[in-house]
């Protein structure tokens, strides 16, 4: 991509959900641009359309209307194929609920993400082991998630989004289900590695504890953006 | 770096099946099950059908009959005994035996039974190997196999009235078929119990090595009018016909009731795992698996069941076949090789498609429901 343009370029997004009296418009004319190592937050209420902002720019959800494209991919022409690639190349998810596959270890939760994308063996090994150290969970590798705690959980599930290298980060209200000290370390640790890792994040949340960590902040409301400041 | 223990691939197919051991137990089980009752039936057919290899056993390499017995079993077979002379000059004839073979039906106790005696009437110049003097009983007693000796109650030395005449039984040879029970009589019972006067039922001919047997066969038939030639392994095949006919349907039906049931069982067993773990393959879609990643885990999990399952059936097989030939020696059980390797790969066929089922499940999956708490 060009260097002056930013890696994330989202334009007159809107999403409407259902048809005619009943239909829902959860974005409704949404603009927003990140650049490569900058933190946006996007804060709002519950229903103001923030998960569904984030799912589309994931590749997880098609605009009713508008452009996303994210590091020079445009996202709105590619095919259900294409789009996979987009997810397991060029983004990384970190959930609310954490969605690690319980039936692995965290080593292995962050290996297969690699595994998707075609790395495989050793170096998958090595690759995770690297991140989920860098997490702080050295001594966590071969636990069960089940047996990790919330926290830990969140770390894992950073490290798995981390793994790909990719160029943008999307969390979902990545503290909603840690207590404020955990939540506080893990957008820490979700500042640092993004940092290290040279990708943008854009985090959804309606935690205003976090607005210390972002670079830049939105408030979502009614699917439309109403304030916009940098911090 | 310990690259050389790390595998491949995370291994989520077997995670995901030990991780319900309950589940994975009974499904295992229930496929095991399956290949066992396969096995089993496979291995009682090929026993029953092994019977016909007596034939083949009886010291001779041409059976000549009476014209139009095609199968020794189940028609009468009637050659005049002075044509004894004629065969044994045939070129390339070494030894000649004639053959008494009747049905008689039985009532011992309150049984009915349809047994086939067979009588050598072995010329003295003619020396039989030790194995196949079993064949041989002395007057007034009988060899019977252990499906009629359990079908009878009988027992050694116990004595079974055959067409008036009280004969003792000398020896309980393995083995038998439900279809036809088969005895072996002295000769010179035989003549007076089976023969009609002036003729017996077959002539069995040895030939001497080199010799050319179709043209002995052909020869031999030209010198008795009214005969016919057979080797030993026609009228194998016609008894293994005989049991063909009574009991493949059967076993067909067994063994395709038994590999719908394994397929079954694995279908279920790989469709209720992915509906559980519709949301993990949800996870993997949203960051980025195709649909044939998260198939491949599917696969990976049917045929670990199917081989699985497989693999104790067949072992459970091999353990109860051994039983059966113990306990019941009348069920002649034989496990074959070929028939586990072709029952092993039918049912990893089967739980590949099996496999197939939850195939438009998957690919329903809509990985943005990762998102929904």
């Amino acid at each position: 991509m060009s260097g002056d343009r930013p890696l994330l370029d989202a334009s007159g997004l809107v999403k409407v959900f259902g048809s005619g009296r009943t239909a829902v418009r959860a974005v409704d004319g949404v603009d927003l641009a990140t650049d490569a190592g900058e933190i946006a937050l996007v804060m709002g209420p519950s229903g103001s359309g923030k998960t569904t902002l984030l799912t589309m720019i994931g590749g997880l959800l098609h605009p009713t209307e508008g452009r996303i494209e994210v590091d020079g991919i445009e996202l709105t022409g590619l095919g259900r194929r294409d789009l996979a690639r987009f997810r397991r190349e060029t983004v990384g998810f970190v959930f609310q609920t954490f969605n690690l596959l319980e039936t692995l270890t965290a080593r292995e939760n962050v290996e297969i993400a690699l595994n998707v994308a075609g790395v495989m063996g050793a170096a998958a090994h090595e690759r995770s082991t690297e991140l989920l150290v860098a997490a702080g969970l050295e001594e966590r590798l071969e636990f069960r998630t089940r047996d990790l705690s919330g926290g830990e959980k969140q770390r894992v599930s950073i490290a798995r989004a981390l793994a790909n290298r990719p160029r943008l980060l999307l969390a979902d209200e990545p503290t909603a289900n840690l207590d404020s000290r955990n939540g506080r370390e893990v957008m820490d640790l979700l500042r640092r590695l993004a940092k290290e890792e040279g990708c943008g994040v854009v985090a959804v949340s309606h935690d205003a504890r976090l607005e210390d960590v972002a670079d830049r902040v939105l408030w979502l409301e009614d699917g439309r953006i109403r304030t916009h400041e940098l911090h | 770096m310990t690259s050389s223990r790390v595998p491949r691939r995370v291994p989520v197919a077997r995670r995901n099946l030990l991780a319900e051991k309950m589940r994975l137990l009974m499904s295992v089980g229930g496929v095991a099950f399956a290949v066992l009752l396969i096995l089993l039936v496979a291995s009682l057919y090929r026993g029953w059908s092994a019977a016909g290899g007596l034939f083949e056993e009886l010291p001779g390499d041409i059976w000549l009959a009476q014209e139009g017995t095609s199968d020794p079993l189940r028609t009468s077979s009637f050659l005049p005994s002075d044509a004894l002379a004629a065969v044994a000059a045939v070129p390339g004839v070494r030894a000649v035996v004639p053959v008494y073979a009747r049905r008689v039906a039985l009532e011992p106790g309150n049984a009915e039974l349809n047994v086939y005696f067979l009588s050598l009437a072995v010329p003295p110049t003619v020396g039989l190997p030790a194995d196949q003097q079993r064949f041989l009983p002395t007057r007034g007693s009988i060899v019977v196999d252990a499906a009629l000796a359990d079908e009878a109650g009988l027992e050694v030395g116990d004595t079974l009235d055959v067409l008036g005449r009280p004969l003792v039984v000398a020896r309980i040879e393995e083995g038998g078929n439900p279809l036809f029970s088969i005895a072996f009589m002295n000769a010179a019972d035989a003549r007076e119990l089976l023969a009609l006067p002036g003729h017996v039922s077959f002539f069995l001919v040895t030939t001497t090595p080199g010799a050319d047997r179709d043209e002995i066969a052909r020869v031999a038939a030209t010198a008795v009018p009214g005969s016919e030639a057979h080797t030993a392994a026609d009228f194998a095949n016609a008894t293994r016909d005989l049991v063909n006919q009574g009991f493949l349907p059967v076993v067909g039906a067994l063994v395709g009731i038994g590999f719908a049931i394994g397929g079954a069982v694995i279908a279920l067993t790989i469709y209720t795992a992915t509906i559980e773990k519709a949301r993990d393959f949800g996870v993997l879609k949203a960051i980025g698996a195709d649909d044939r990643f998260v198939y491949r885990i599917v696969v990976q999990q049917s045929l670990g069941v199917g081989a699985a399952g497989a693999l104790l059936g067949i072992v459970a097989s091999s353990l109860v076949a051994t039983l059966i030939r113990r306990e019941v020696p009348e069920f002649v059980t034989d496990l074959r090789l070929l028939d586990v390797i072709l029952v092993f790969a039918v049912a990893v066929l089967v739980s590949a498609v099996a496999a197939l089922v939850p195939v438009r499940r998957i690919s329903r999956i809509d990985p943005a429901m990762v998102f929904r708490a």
